[in-house]
């Protein structure tokens, strides 16, 4: 086979393409076919002026590729061999990514040598892409079986508890002397202590989701379609809402195609949440009220009902970010805690008001992504 | 000088490129840039007095995408197993690939690196785990490439394995 000449087309085409080409002399000596591409000196500069390729002492991966390659030329026919990609340090200390083809042609043994460009660069960025979710996928999935083990255990000790709680009360009813009562009393008080013990951990297993909702500042930006989320935030709470033959109306306009910096199911979960709540206090056979009105760069959402208005201690504390020992009105609190995290996320505001005529409005403010085509 | 070739094999996201990077040019980023092909490191080491070369291959994980090509092991002398301390189903992994690898090449002396050793309450694997693997005759290193911990050891454990076992 004749020298391939850079000048000519062949060599040309070869060259832009990124690959140096080799054939297989009769000392078995592998020599490099026309001119040798810029990169592959700067790899091995000895290779113009020896003309071969001096595999054996410069890279160990070819050395070790060229016994797959020997398979295959002497199978000779259509048989190629690949060798998969792998990095070669360069002078001046680029690294450059490459793969080896061992081949026949015309009777000769060929390795072509090939510059890996834009397609292996946007493999890689896929493949790294595919390895993060996966790592993401099992770290979260870890995360849920450690809760769900967690959870299980507390409800076990609770049931215990509450069983003691149960005997103890029983007993008491049948018992006449005050000695075995008041033993009786304590141990029952104890139980109900370790109740609310272990309900203090359940809180704190959410609490510490919270806090993670709250460290994702910073991290890329999330992004949801208000329209979206308000349809999904509907259909959680629709059979809610017929059951207590509430209705929901929705007033406002220019929805379409407003986008927010959230996460599109934690907006949900915020629009929900508000509905919910809404849907609580409101009397059966009433209505809620979901009003947005789009004002410069933000948008304000309100829920209102027509239930009877939080109480002045509650209404404080609603948004708090304490959180208290006393289980009763944390677990009240919690789905708002979340709203407000969220909502503070994206630097919105979150408010409540009781209306003077009674009832309650929540409000939210956040600030709208511009438009993109 | 004795030339060792060592092979880096496990799940991806274990470690491998790390604890190569920290262990040859004392460096360790935090952010992710997965492998994809082969690298070869060179570094000499010190094995009860001599002087060793380790050619170390540093392998694209094993996953879905990228099965273990197992062509790259050929004239290994030994290999790092390394599995994520903080994901225990790269353990289970770790296990499945080394069947693979003694399938492929035979017994050959190996260490597992049970990697990620300094975000220890995150830590998965429990003792009773490793206890069984050493009564399989497995020997384990916890290592941090991000603080050092247990690296050098380890490589410098896997040199003498290799060195004795000729
Ligand atoms: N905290 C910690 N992170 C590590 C350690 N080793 C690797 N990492 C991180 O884990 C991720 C994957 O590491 P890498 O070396 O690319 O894994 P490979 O796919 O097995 O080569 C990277 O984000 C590293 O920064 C370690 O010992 N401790
Ligand atoms: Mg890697």
């Amino acid at each position: 086979m004749p020298d391939l000449d850079r000048d000519s087309p062949a060599g040309a085409v070869l060259e832009a393409l990124g690959f140096a080409v080799f054939v297989r002399d009769k000392s078995g000596a592998l020599r490099l076919s026309g001119t040798p591409p810029d990169w592959l000196r700067s790899i091995w500069p000895d290779v113009a002026s020896a003309a071969s390729l001096p595999i054996d002492h410069a890279s160990p991966f070819l050395e070790n590729f060229l016994v797959d390659a020997g398979g295959c030329w002497s199978a000779g026919g259509e048989k190629r061999a690949r060798s998969g990609p792998w990095v070669e340090q360069a002078a001046d200390g680029i690294e450059l990514s490459l793969e080896a083809t061992a081949l026949t042609a015309g009777g000769q043994a060929i390795l072509l040598l090939e510059r890996l460009g834009e397609i292996f660069e946007a493999k890689k960025s896929m493949l790294q892409k595919a390895r993060e979710t996966v790592i993401a996928y099992q770290r979260l999935n870890s995360e849920m079986q450690k809760k769900e083990i967690l959870l299980n255990c507390i409800s076990e000790e609770m049931n215990a508890a509450l069983a003691n709680v149960i005997t103890s009360l029983r007993l008491i009813e049948m018992e006449k002397n005050p000695a075995q009562i008041a033993q009786l009393l304590s141990l029952a008080s104890r139980a109900t202590e370790e109740q609310q013990t272990l309900i203090n951990k359940v809180l704190n297993v959410f609490a510490a989701e919270l806090e993670g909702l709250r460290g994702r500042n910073g991290m890329a930006i999330a992004e949801a379609k208000l329209g979206d989320a308000l349809l999904a935030a509907e259909e959680n709470v629709a059979s809610q809402f017929a059951d207590k033959g509430v209705r929901l109306s929705i007033t406002g306009n220019g929805l379409a195609g407003i986008r927010v910096a959230m996460d599109s199911t934690h907006l949900t979960r915020v629009l929900s949440t508000l509905l919910e709540n809404g849907l609580q206090s409101a009397p059966a056979g009433d209505e809620v009220r979901l009003n947005f009105a789009e004002e410069s760069g933000s948008i304000l959402i309100r829920v209102t009902d027509n239930g009877p208005s939080f109480p002045k201690d509650i209404c404080a504390n609603l948004f708090s970010r304490a959180t208290t020992a006393t289980p009763g009105p944390q677990a009240l609190q919690l789905p708002f805690q979340f709203c407000r995290i969220a909502v503070e996320n994206c630097e919105g505001e979150i408010g409540y008001e009781s209306r003077k005529d009674g009832g309650n409005s929540f409000w939210i403010m956040l600030p709208t992504l511009a438009a993109t085509k | 000088m004795i030339q060792k070739k060592i092979c880096m094999i496990g799940a991806s996201g274990v470690g491998k490129t790390s604890l190569i990077a920290k262990f040859v040019h004392s460096m360790f980023s935090d952010k992710y840039l997965t492998t994809v092909g082969v690298k070869i490191d060179k570094k000499t080491v010190s094995v009860d007095g001599s002087e060793v070369m380790l050619m170390i291959w540093d392998l694209e994980g094993d996953d879905d995408y990228q099965r273990l090509q197992t062509s790259y092991l050929r004239g290994t002398s030994g290999y790092l197993l390394v599995a994520d301390g903080t994901r225990q189903i790269t353990l289970d992994q770790a296990i499945e690939i080394q069947g693979r690898v003694v399938a492929a090449i035979g017994p050959l002396p190996f260490l597992l690196a049970l990697n990620k050793a300094d975000l220890a309450p995150q830590w998965e694997i429990d003792e009773a785990r490793t206890d069984s693997l050493s009564a399989r005759g497995w020997r384990s290193f916890k290592t941090s490439a991000k603080e050092g911990a247990g690296v050098e050891e380890a490589f410098i454990e896997l040199g003498r394995m290799m060195t004795q076992s000729k």
